[in-house]
């Protein structure tokens, strides 16, 4: 139960930390740069993109940092982000919550699939340890690590798309159907999310071989494993109960402190195939100075990530039993 | 950065894995040569640094390559490869081979400056932190770990927005700001494992300075590490200033890969099937991280070893090499006789001379780096029905790699080399993990010197002894619960403690536990590995009182390893005395205790007090058994012998009978019952060792 609640105690001094930082990062830069914008910003400034602005940076006020500061930590926590300047005359909740599902569908499905494919194999590559696999995975893992999440993107487009005219190159489904729940419909949506799938998939699953490989040969070599063999039981039990049982606990603690990471591959990904997601939307509002929307999404993202550590670590004190009693 | 970096989750210790087995740690200094050593032996490190330092030639040296200027739009849009544009043309015109090898530079200049700043920054707040401890740590390492699990490539994002078009200085800048938490983390854990080794504390009692102290001794010590989080760094950098400049937050105008694949995706070069626009970048930045994520995987195998691809060694675990036959028994110059059983011996199968368990030649050997160690050198044993044989020496002799290797439990590097092992008539050496199944737990269970590391600690104890039975065709719950609770009675824990775990156990219940797990099913013969001597001393007795009756009570037989000599003197029917791998001597106990043939067997027995004797002064051994890869050339342990002649440094010994003892002496090369065995130097009063 300590456990727990000091997570939790951790997570809530994180999110203050992550809203802290939104708030004085533009404040904190030389030349203001919401000044900077509104001088260039050519669209219809009406009265309420403006003050969408000015409670975003504090242009234009009286008001004290302090006052700002409170105002604004009272206007995240009630959920108010103002109004897109980009998607004008939308709400910037309106804007994220139409891209969360989406974000949810491609990026959260392809991450724990990518976990839990990337264990297994790691699991029976250390248990093969010397094996054919175990000599080669390393390697090749290695060198994906190496390849940004943006640039397998374009070369999958390249050929899948525009080579072999296999899949579809960007969107999230043909723009001439329309959203409901056929099978014609579905199918083009699950279409359109192989390849940036695939795109994450390549790029994240080496991490969790190698770090499931790794800490499984190290867990290999403790007594309680020998302590297994010496009982006669079955190799598969001894792989699956006793040797990745342990090992997978600090990876699942691995698996959550990357996830700000995968975050970030995902954001490119979606980019790149113009996936309609929480980090296209994220790049829109930088391409177009959107920034309430940017500040907004960029909580969201943090909350997300806080959220999934929560429930690794949840999920940590459900395993380990040294969690939950003691310390 | 988790996903570039494959450390194993808890924090290796480098620089003492670099250490062979057992070799004594000679405080903080980097081992520099050895580090050396190591990555020229590792191909992934070797090709990494290969690469980088292509790389860094070309970023040095970028006109001698490609004599354009980069950035100038002077030739046709679009071009195709050619002689003159190997790599074709822009869409602005620019040669695209030229642009790759200006881009060098800028690429390199923000990896190694990010490397570098993050690392010093990493350092600093890691080893700070786990030296000044207190308040200094817990706030440290709260800041390091919120930066790292805030979501660092949209901040990064939400940063280079208002810094606007970002150079190079800001780029670094930047990618070290939100860079360094990841390393930080693991040099602070490293820092914090190593704040009580000796050498630290050593330094702290000489009164050295803090500043020194970290310097000299803690910061050397994490070389390895420090050069991992170098290049983890600079991957870092080199992925995300590549990504950030590729959605348009660097400066469009520097040459650099992430600038040119922002302009091939702003020209549509997929679209308009320029692809080397999009390729010649890519590759470039992919063969450079791959440079710095395999150097870095290569420390991280470097720091821990067991990562290490094996060569020439089947994988699976179980599956030995080819071993020697069992060797006749004529090999050996001298096999056990076997001791009258003195406890109960019921009409167990045994082998031809009445023996539960017959260990010929037994050698095994650990193959390292370079060269193989033999750690265990000809070793023969019997075991008689219900008897009870205790193994001494020091630490390092192989008296545990022994008892693996009877239990064909051993793995890594360590393997049977030859002799044979033979229990209740069969053969076990060379056996199957599943072939040994009917044979383990059933006739021959083991019990380890901490059960804290030989329980799994995710299991509660009933669980696990839930696991034994099952394994052996126990099925029913009744049955189970039943033995479970039965057996753990035999040792005195109530039987509530079936659904605890290991941690919730103190030390001494925790190994009752195991001995308790070792008796399930009644086995004929029971290996134990120091089971007491985690324990303090007043537990350790009354312990091996529990073994002894128990033992006593079902009539199994033991094999008990200890360095404790007094433990076993009441305790065990024989005694086996290793030195280096070797039996030294090998009697019954009682005998050995009163007339030590071997000077060894002597030193031990003064290393402990003797509980009923007079108060005499311990004088011990001096010296440490020698590195077994390297062993003396004649008796091993001459050099630290005070009875050693000329010849003792050059004839090895054999073992010898001399009535019913075995020793390796040259004092009783020809039965010759001498030397040692004078009456002035054996006895509680001991030898004057000087």
């Amino acid at each position: 139960m300590r456990f727990v609640l000091r997570r939790l105690g951790f997570f809530v001094l994180t999110m203050w930390a992550a809203l802290t930082l939104n708030f004085f990062l533009p404040r904190l830069m030389p030349g203001n740069p919401a000044l900077a914008m509104m001088g260039k910003f050519r669209g219809p400034v009406t009265g309420q993109a403006l003050k969408a602005l000015e409670v975003a940076f504090g242009v234009n006020t009286h008001r004290s940092l302090i006052s700002q500061y409170f105002a604004y930590l009272g206007d995240v926590l009630t959920g108010k982000f103002g109004t897109s300047l980009y998607f004008y005359p939308e709400s910037v909740g309106r804007v994220i919550l139409d891209a969360i599902p989406w974000t949810i569908g491609l990026v959260g499905v392809t991450t724990v699939l990518a976990f839990l494919l990337g264990t297994g194999v790691g699991i029976v590559a250390a248990w093969r340890h010397g094996g054919l696999a175990d000599s080669i995975l390393p390697p090749v893992f290695v060198i994906t690590s190496a390849i940004p999440y943006f640039w397998i993107g374009m070369m999958l487009i390249l050929v899948f798309a525009e080579k072999l005219r296999w899949l579809p190159a960007s969107g999230n489904f043909d723009i001439t159907m329309t959203p409901a729940l056929t099978p014609a419909f579905i199918g083009n949506v699950l279409q359109h999310a192989i390849l940036p799938a695939a795109a994450l998939l390549i790029t994240t699953i080496g991490t969790w071989v190698l770090t499931m490989r790794n800490t499984m040969v190290t867990t290999l070599a403790e007594d309680y494993v020998r302590m297994a063999r010496a009982k006669g039981l079955p190799g598969r039990r001894i792989m699956l109960d006793y040797a990745a049982r342990n090992a997978i606990l600090p990876n699942l603690t691995g698996f959550a402190m990357s996830l700000g990471f995968v975050v970030g591959g995902a954001i490119l990904v979606e980019y790149v195939f113009n996936y309609p997601g929480v980090g296209y939307m994220l790049l829109q509002a930088v391409n177009n100075e959107d920034y309430p929307l940017m500040q907004a999404l960029f909580l969201l993202i943090t909350v997300a990530v806080l959220v999934a550590i929560l429930i690794a670590d949840l999920a940590t004190a459900l395993f380990d039993p040294r969690t939950r009693t003691g310390g | 950065m988790g996903p570039v970096s494959a450390t194993a989750g808890p924090a290796a210790s480098p620089d003492l894995a670099l250490m062979p087995a057992g070799a004594p740690r000679r405080g903080g200094r980097p081992a520099l040569s050895r580090l050396f050593r190591a990555v020229r032996s590792s191909r992934k490190a070797t090709a990494g640094t290969v690469l980088l330092v292509i790389f860094i030639l070309v970023a040095l040296f970028p006109g001698v390559i490609a004599h354009d200027p980069p950035n100038a739009s002077i030739y046709p849009r679009a071009l195709g490869p050619s002689a003159q544009h190997l790599l074709g043309t822009t869409a602005l015109g620019q040669d695209i081979f030229a642009q790759a090898i200006f881009g060098t530079r800028q690429v390199l200049i923000i990896a190694i400056g990010v490397g570098l700043f993050s690392t010093a920054v990493a350092v600093l707040i890691g080893v700070a932190a786990a030296y000044l401890g207190g308040l200094w740590d817990g706030s440290l390492g709260l800041l390091t770990d919120v930066l790292l699990v805030i979501p660092l490539f949209p901040l990064l994002i939400v940063i280079a927005t208002y810094v606007q078009n970002a150079g190079t200085a800001v780029l670094v800048l930047v990618l070290t700001l939100t860079g360094w938490s990841y390393t930080a983390r693991q040099l602070r854990a490293q820092a914090l494992s190593l704040r009580h080794r000796d050498f630290l504390e050593a330094a702290r009692v000489r009164g050295e300075r803090r500043l020194y102290i970290i310097l000299v001794e803690i910061i050397p010590t994490m070389t390895s590490l420090i050069v991992a989080s170098f290049m983890t760094n600079a991957l870092y950098a080199v992925l995300f200033g590549s990504s950030l400049q590729f959605i348009g937050l660097g400066d469009p105008n520097t040459v650099s890969w992430g600038t040119m694949l922002y302009w091939a995706e702003n020209n549509e070069a997929l679209q308009t099937g320029q692809y080397l626009w999009a390729i010649v970048p890519g590759v470039l930045i992919v063969t450079l991280g791959a440079a710095f994520a395999l150097i870095n995987y290569a420390f991280d195998e470097i720091g821990n070893p067991a990562l290490r691809p094996v060569r020439g060694r089947r994988g699976r675990r179980g599956r030995l090499p080819a071993v020697a036959r069992p060797a006749p028994a004529a090999a050996g110059p001298a096999t056990a006789d076997l001791a009258t059983a003195q406890s109960p011996a019921a009409g167990q199968l045994t082998g031809p001379g009445g023996a539960i368990l017959e260990v010929r030649d037994l050698t095994v050997t650990y193959a390292m780096e370079r060269g193989t160690v033999t750690a265990v050198d000809r070793v023969s044993l019997d075991v008689a029905p219900g008897e009870f044989v205790g193994i001494v020496g020091e630490s390092g002799c192989g008296k545990s790699t022994l008892l693996f290797a009877i239990a064909q439990l051993l793995a890594g590097p360590a393997a049977i080399t030859g002799g044979s092992v033979v229990f209740k008539g069969r053969s076990l050496v060379g056996l199957t993990d599943t072939q040994l199944a009917a044979v383990r737990w059933k006739d021959l269970s083991v019990v380890m010197q901490s059960a804290m590391n030989a329980l799994n600690p995710v299991k509660s104890i009933g669980a696990q002894f839930k696991d034994a039975m099952r394994a052996h065709g126990v099925s029913s719950r009744q049955e189970i619960a039943d033995r479970s609770a039965e057996v753990l009675k035999m040792v005195g824990i109530d039987s509530a403690h079936l659904k605890s775990h290991p941690h919730q156990l103190s030390g001494g219940m925790r190994q009752r536990a195991m001995i308790a797990m070792a008796m399930l099913f009644t086995p004929d013969l029971v290996i134990m590995d120091e089971p007491t001597s985690a324990l303090d001393v007043v537990a350790q007795r009354s312990l091996m009182v529990q073994i002894k009756e128990l033992q006593q009570q079902y009539g199994f037989a033991v094999i008990f390893v200890t360095h404790d000599m007094s433990l076993v003197s009441h305790f065990s029917d024989r005694l086996l005395v290793m030195y280096a791998g070797q039996v030294a001597e090998l009697g019954a106990t009682r005998e050995v205790f009163d007339s030590p043939l071997h000077p060894y067997t002597a030193g031990l027995m003064e290393a402990f007090p003797s509980i009923r004797g007079p108060r005499v002064e311990l004088s011990g051994i001096p010296g440490t058994p020698p590195d077994l890869s390297r062993p003396p050339a004649g008796c091993r342990f001459a050099p630290r012998c005070p009875r050693a002649t000329t010849r003792c440094a050059a004839d090895r010994p054999e073992l010898y009978q001399i009535g019913a003892t075995q020793v390796r002496c040259l004092l009783h090369e020809h039965g010759r019952n001498s030397g040692i065995a004078d009456p002035d130097l054996t006895g509680p009063q001991g030898v004057s060792s000087d």
